[in-house]
């Protein structure tokens, strides 16, 4: 019996599928996978190679020598890199505004009034409605027997420190108090001003809506227009305070992002970052088969489309004039910044655009590998076979499936599609765009700093610990336990990986928002890409026309992804769904099985 | 090095004439105790015992555990934040969340895990927080092991007021079932060297004060 094994390397994982061949029949004898090591199609893949090759040939007790052919994937010449940048941001000018949702705001209601120290209210004589300003060196005790002994009407509060309930329970009248304001010594004095705090649990009503503004200021027509955009930015908020200055005012300026040409079979089309993903992703369309794109120079478009094509001239050594995009993927999303000129450090959800980018690579390095391996282990090593025509073969070993079929295979760098007809033509697609970016996104969105934890947020479901003892999963079930848990985790958001429980902090989203933060993510990269990749190799053009789709590669078997893509495509009347390889591995090894097959199909021959 | 008894005795009477303290107040064994302590508004803390305290049957409570000594024997913490301001900070912390908070003093023992672990049993939220006299504080939570913890600040020299209204802040979030950031604790090489002494001697201070035979006793507040 001849031994034979087929080697896949990945962005993230290398697998491996062993098998026996005698007279045209195969039998596998196990499968085997370890990270991939370095960026795919370089020689420090080897190592993960190695670690793979080995895992397998111990599971099966088959030693290096028996081994009489390896046969590695012919790597898609496809790598992906992903990059974003924010194209909008928020000012506030002449201190306008405190809309930054401190957790226990003073007192209910709204009122307004002219805006004066507290140390000053002694020194007024005028009788008119007064808005104190609180610094932190007077204590909620002073500060309330201030507010209580003054003859002067005082009908609301703005605090330094985190003292508004604090004031409020000692007042004998309530008013809304608005606290933790870090850089109070900016609040324009004198000012005409109006605070507001809803209960908890509510939003501001009053302030938030452009008229309730014109009516507490007594604006005219034309200065209620400028006043929109203050009354958009504190929608949500449960507290609010807004100052009436000569030339207050909230901007959301637009940064201006450059345009990005792209050239393709149909012609060459030039599209504005700013004007979102959406119709950048129609560009592309139009484009056809992209042979090349660039980012207008000197501008934040023209940086990011280069930083890609930088990082893909080093690893394959070539000069950057000779690295062409061939597909982006190009993405709406936010992600939270500072605002500038915010008196309470306040945070504004700015939008952005994440892109992934896919540049044509080498066939040669695979070749590289292949002879380096040879010489190190001792057994032929072969580059054989199109990564997505070896999917396909593999793919085919799924209980169920039958010519022709298409597949969509996810993975982290890249979403490739190829579809073989009845009469075993296969057609393929690699295009930009997969886990990698998914994660991006969920980093962005949540303002996590480092990748790791935004990774595990996408792979694992999340919880609460709600005691010791038990803990509310995200769908809201309850799972208890017999011995008490960490006391880390406890009141914690958790990622439940396999291997324990993983405490989110630093992050007060709740989980809700993280969970559909986290399904949006998938969707937008998931789904957009499994209906573009299956448009560009349906034999029609129309996703329509195909019937049956299998899911393979390491992000189907994420918990909720092949459900997203499943649900988006049961919509075109196509049966998808998870491949099972070979009936036992699951979505993963289909091209290393596929290598094993043609390998013993060539060796008939 | 060898250190006999006399030695230690003249280097520890140094610490303490270095930190300013009384040589009649350490020797107070009296049964007539200083319930005083002001804040820095001058406000006078006054503490009294109330009876056993009773197991809390509100979820929207934390409970203080204060050690044996605590604003009677001993009034300032370590570094000589009066123990007055001390719980008002906490206490304060705790109102801002919309908690309610009881105080109660535990008398068998003067361990700062014990005392939050005893709180916590009696809260009727599973919250506490426990204080030393020194300063060293925990956030404890019923279901834990008594040295378990929640939060733990340990170095009592380096925990200031902003430090203590933000443990009552914290607690009272955990009582509400939200999951605050931990307090971030400060770390001081040379506390330990610098202040190891005089903490054992105030420990040792507040020990005396034990009674293993009596029950948490409710501890009324008042600012006088």
């Amino acid at each position: 019996m001849k031994i034979i094994a087929g080697i896949d390397i990945g962005n993230a994982t290398t697998e491996t599928a062993l098998a026996g061949v005698e007279n045209d029949k195969v039998e596998f004898l196990g499968s085997g996978i370890a990270s991939t090591t370095g960026i795919k199609g370089t020689s420090d893949n080897i190592k993960g190679v190695f670690n793979s090759l080995t895992k397998v040939l111990k599971k099966a007790n088959i030693t290096m020598e028996q081994l009489s052919e390896i046969r590695i994937n012919e790597a898609a010449p496809v790598i992906g890199d992903v990059a974003m940048e924010t194209i909008t941001e928020t000012i506030i000018t002449e201190s306008t505004m405190i809309g930054h949702n401190p957790s226990t705001p003073g007192g209910l209601g709204v009122a307004s009034g002219t805006t004066i120290m507290i140390s000053d209210l002694a020194n007024i004589t005028e009788n008119k409605d007064y808005v104190v300003i609180i610094p932190q060196n007077v204590s909620f005790l002073e500060a309330a027997n201030a507010i209580n002994n003054s003859n002067k009407s005082i009908t609301a509060a703005i605090v330094q420190r985190d003292d508004g309930v604090l004031i409020d329970n000692r007042l004998k009248k309530r008013i809304p108090i608005v606290d933790e304001v870090k850089l109070i010594e900016k609040v324009p004095r004198g000012m005409l001003c109006a605070v507001e705090v809803a209960g908890t649990g509510g939003i501001v009503e009053v302030l938030s809506n452009p008229y309730g503004i014109a009516t507490l200021f007594k604006l005219t027509p034309e200065e209620t227009k400028k006043i929109v955009l203050i009354a958009r930015a504190l929608i949500g908020n449960r507290s609010a305070v807004v100052i009436k200055t000569p030339k207050g005012d909230v901007k959301e300026r637009r940064i201006p992002a450059g345009t990005i040409e792209i050239i393709g079979t149909e012609g060459k089309t030039i599209v504005d970052v700013e004007e979102g993903s959406e119709r950048i992703m129609e560009a592309i369309a139009k484009a056809g088969n992209m042979e090349d794109a660039m980012g207008e120079p000197g501008t934040n478009a023209g940086g990011m489309l280069d930083k890609v094509k930088l990082v893909m001239a080093q690893l394959t050594s070539k000069d950057i004039r000779d690295i062409k995009i061939q597909d982006l993927l190009t993405v709406d999303t936010f992600t939270p910044k500072m605002v500038q000129g915010g008196l309470a450090n306040e945070f504004s959800e700015e939008n952005a655009v994440g892109i992934a980018a896919m540049v044509k690579a080498d066939k040669l390095q695979m070749e590289m590998i292949a002879k380096e391996l040879t010489e190190k282990i001792g057994v032929p090593v072969k580059v054989g076979g199109v990564e997505a025509d070896m999917a396909i073969r593999g793919a085919l070993t799924t209980p169920g499936t039958i010519k022709p079929l298409a597949i969509i295979d996810m993975g982290a760098g890249s979403t490739d599609a190829s579809i073989i007809s009845k009469d075993e033509k296969i057609t393929s697609v690699h295009l930009a765009g997969a886990g990698n970016m998914v994660t991006m996104l969920i980093q962005s969105e949540l303002g996590i700093d480092d990748f790791d934890t935004a990774e595990d947020i996408k792979r694992y479901p999340l919880a609460k610990v709600e005691s010791l003892f038990h803990i509310r999963h995200e769908d809201g079930t309850v799972q208890f336990f017999d011995e008490p848990l960490d006391p880390k985790l406890f009141a914690r958001v958790v990622i439940l990986k396999s291997d324990g429980m993983i405490p989110l902090e630093g992050n007060h989203t709740s989980i809700e928002k993280i969970k559909m933060i986290r399904r949006n993510a998938k969707r937008k990269v998931f789904v957009t890409n499994a209906l573009r990749s299956l448009a560009k190799v349906s034999p029609t053009n129309n996703v329509r026309d195909i019937e049956f789709v299998v899911l393979v590669g390491g992000s189907a078997i994420d918990f909720e992804i092949p459900e997203l893509v499943t649900d988006a495509l049961s919509q075109y009347k196509i049966v998808s769904g998870r491949a099972n390889i070979r009936g036992t591995e699951g979505p993963r090894n289909a091209v290393a099985t596929g290598l094993v097959l043609s390998m013993s199909e060539k060796g008939g021959n | 090095m060898a250190m006999d008894k006399e030695k230690l005795r003249s280097i520890i009477s140094e610490v303490l004439s270095e930190l300013d303290i009384d040589e009649k107040t350490i020797n107070t064994t009296s049964s007539s105790p200083v319930i005083t302590s002001k804040t820095a508004d001058s406000n006078t803390l006054k503490l009294t015992d109330t009876g056993d305290a009773t197991p809390g049957t509100i979820t929207d409570e934390v409970v203080i555990g204060i050690t044996p000594a605590f604003g009677v024997y001993q009034t300032e913490t370590i570094i000589g934040i009066p123990h007055a301001s001390v719980l008002r900070e906490i206490m304060a912390g705790i109102e801002e969340e919309g908690v309610k908070c009881r105080v109660i003093r535990v008398y068998r023992t003067a361990d700062v895990a014990f005392t939050g672990h005893d709180a916590a049993k009696l809260s009727g939220s599973g919250i506490a927080i426990g204080i030393q006299s020194k300063g060293t504080s925990v956030i404890h939570q019923k279901d834990l092991t008594p040295l378990a913890n929640l939060e733990l600040f340990p170095q009592a020299p380096i925990i200031d007021l902003p430090t203590y209204r933000q443990i009552g802040k914290n607690a009272a979030q955990y009582a509400k079932g939200e999951s605050p950031d931990p307090v971030p604790v400060k770390n001081d090489q040379m506390a330990r060297p610098k202040y190891q002494a005089i903490s054992a001697l105030l420990h040792n201070k507040e020990a005396e004060h034990q009674d293993l035979k009596k029950k948490p006793q409710a501890v009324k507040v008042e600012y006088i």
